[in-house]
């Protein structure tokens, strides 16, 4: 496993996938911090779209809320590096040189996802550091107190925000990594998981009163949201837990025994 | 199926009883009882869909068979992780990760399988890459991507050594290089199973032969049993033209019917029996002008024994041999 584990590393320490998967996810928190903030109104009343208040936003918690706004972007970024990741095995033809240097699968399986979470953590926890000091940048010249943000509160709820924000984006990523695995394709990987995690959950949602309790993309969505009202964080988690083992079983019984004929 | 008696005297590196694959009715390697000896270069030969990569993946166990058994170097196909360390493979075209250099894409296999990545230099070097390892895989030629896949496949210092078409894209240049490194392989005891179309080619550098055909063993062995087997000729010209009715009828005697063609009897049968031909032809009171013998190709051993057309194959000229 530590082989799979390091060559994944390897393999993840290159240009393009740091300035495009990497760039992406840190420009969409960047983008998403700086409208929150730029678009506060002073009214007491909501706006529309990236609208807040600045009463809001001076809350504990208002620091983390641009990075709350972009986390199922920032989903599926890593939907798309971990499908991305996982598919080209089967596109290049890689996976039997792969599997030839490593034939025992699951620890291969094993040691390439845990490299892909520790590269996501790393980036996830890049993109809120630079939302946060953007936040802290721009706040004061909108007239922002951000005297809660540093509070104790304050850094709990942004702990705790940025947290939530990490496994939903692990979330996500598993999604696309399974999707590969299934599909033995990025590109097909990608195409199913975004257009079921946006068009079809939000269809089905509107459709089926129940589908916020069940469907993994509004369970994910949830989760980075801190949970609702109506579905707490804690069923939430529960839920995202058993489909992640029921991901980890199915894919690795899957990848395990499918020939490599490719 | 014909087996050559074999004589390879360093033990058997691959075998295999009744391997078979089956993709739903159609059994793409049906019953395949393979040996390969030890420290030998064994050409593995087959029509395009003959089973061949099927084959190889399940040694390599990228495959489950769907019947019979195999052991590579000593270990059950069943449980790959127990001999591929100790066995390198380049299976089909060279893959690699196309935005990456042909030297991480090397340190990454290296990493995986837990090699020194030390060997990644030599190896490029070896290879013919070594001011080449930088680039990225995709602005690579066939050959070259052709040589990466060589050195990934020598990267765990193997005792086995599966190679699939390796002198693919290759210039003739190349083509020698890769000849003249397996050879050198083989000398240090490695074993090492090519695959290939280039008929010529296999008879050039491997020892011993597989063949197979529509997913069934057709021949293995000795090369030179094969060629010997299926394609030798007695070719005898008299001094007097109004002989070679006679000879002909002597040979036909002797269990090897001889026929007449451009002026000589020529008589399917092994080198051996030329010294036989001279005698009998002496007491009937013939006085030959030449003797030879005729071998022929292995590429004509290989569509005497398949039932291919063959458009794909190429091989080299035939060669005879004159032995009186």
């Amino acid at each position: 496993m530590t082989g799979a584990f390091m060559s994944e590393l390897l393999k993840l320490r290159r240009r393009g996938l740091l300035l495009g998967g990497g760039g992406l996810l840190l420009g969409f928190t960047a983008l998403f911090t700086i409208l929150g903030i730029e678009n506060a109104t002073k009214g007491a009343t909501r706006g529309r779209g990236f609208h807040v208040t600045v009463a809001e936003l001076s809350q504990p918690d208002g620091l983390v809320r641009g990075i709350e706004r972009a986390s199922t972007l920032m989903g599926i970024v890593m939907l798309g590096i971990f499908a991305a990741a996982f598919g080209t095995e089967y596109t290049t033809g890689m996976l039997r040189n792969l599997l030839v240097r490593e034939p025992r699968r699951v620890k291969f399986l094993t040691g390439k996802y845990l490299a892909l979470l520790v590269f996501a953590v790393v980036i996830v926890l890049l993109a809120c550091i630079v939302s946060i000091v953007l936040a802290l940048t721009l706040a004061p010249g909108k007239g922002i107190d951000t005297s809660a943000w540093t509070s104790s509160t304050g850094i709990a709820d942004t702990w705790r925000a940025v947290w939530h924000l990490l496994v939903a984006a692990l979330g996500y990523g598993t999604v696309g990594a399974a999707l590969a695995i299934i599909f033995r394709s990025p590109v097909a990987a990608l195409a199913i998981g975004v257009a079921w995690i946006l068009p079809a959950e939000a269809i089905l949602s509107a459709l089926w009163s129940n589908g916020q309790f069940w469907l993994p993309g509004q369970l994910l969505s949830n989760f980075a949201s801190g949970g609702s009202s109506s579905v707490s964080l804690a069923r939430t988690g529960l839920t995202l837990v058993i489909y992640w083992a029921i991901i980890a079983v199915g894919t690795s019984m899957l990848f395990s025994r499918r020939d490599v004929a490719t | 199926m014909s087996t050559a008696a074999a004589p390879f005297s360093g033990g058997l590196a691959v075998t295999t009883t009744g391997l078979t694959k089956r993709y739903g009715a159609r059994a793409v390697v049906d019953a395949i009882d393979l040996e390969l000896p030890r420290g030998v270069i064994s050409g593995f030969v087959g029509p395009n869909g003959a089973g061949k990569t099927t084959t190889l993946r399940m040694l390599l166990g990228l495959i489950r068979p769907s019947a019979g058994t195999g052991e590579v170097l000593g270990h059950s196909i069943t449980d790959p992780a127990s001999y591929l360390a100790r066995v390198g493979a380049l299976i089909e075209s060279p893959a690699f990760y196309p935005t990456i250099s042909g030297r991480r894409n090397l340190e990454i296999l290296a990493a995986l399988g837990r090699h020194d990545r030390r060997r990644v230099t030599t190896l490029l070097a070896q290879v013919g890459l070594g001011d080449r390892g930088g680039d990225v895989f995709k602005s690579y030629s066939l050959g070259m991507k052709q040589r990466l896949g060589i050195a990934a496949a020598l990267l765990p210092d193997p005792e086995l050594l599966v190679l699939d078409e390796p002198t693919n894209g290759l210039d003739p240049a190349g083509i020698r290089e890769v000849r003249a490194l397996l050879r050198e392989l083989a000398d240090d005891g490695l074993t090492v199973l090519v695959s290939s179309h280039l008929l010529g080619e296999i008879q050039t550098i491997c020892d011993h032969l597989v063949v197979i055909d529509a997913g069934q063993l057709r021949y293995q062995g000795a090369i030179d049993g094969l060629i010997s087997a299926q394609t030798a000729e007695v070719v005898a010209i008299p001094e007097h033209a109004t002989d070679l009715a006679r000879l002909a009828a002597i040979c036909t005697g002797a269990g090897h019917p001889g026929r007449i063609e451009d002026g000589a009897v020529h008589a399917p049968a092994p080198p051996e029996w030329a010294p036989e031909l001279n005698r009998l032809a002496m007491r009937q009171e013939i006085t030959l002008a030449a003797l030879s013998v005729s071998r022929g190709t292995l590429e004509d051993a290989f569509f005497a024994i398949t039932d291919t057309e063959g458009h794909q194959i190429l091989a080299h000229a035939p060669e005879t041999e004159v032995t009186a």
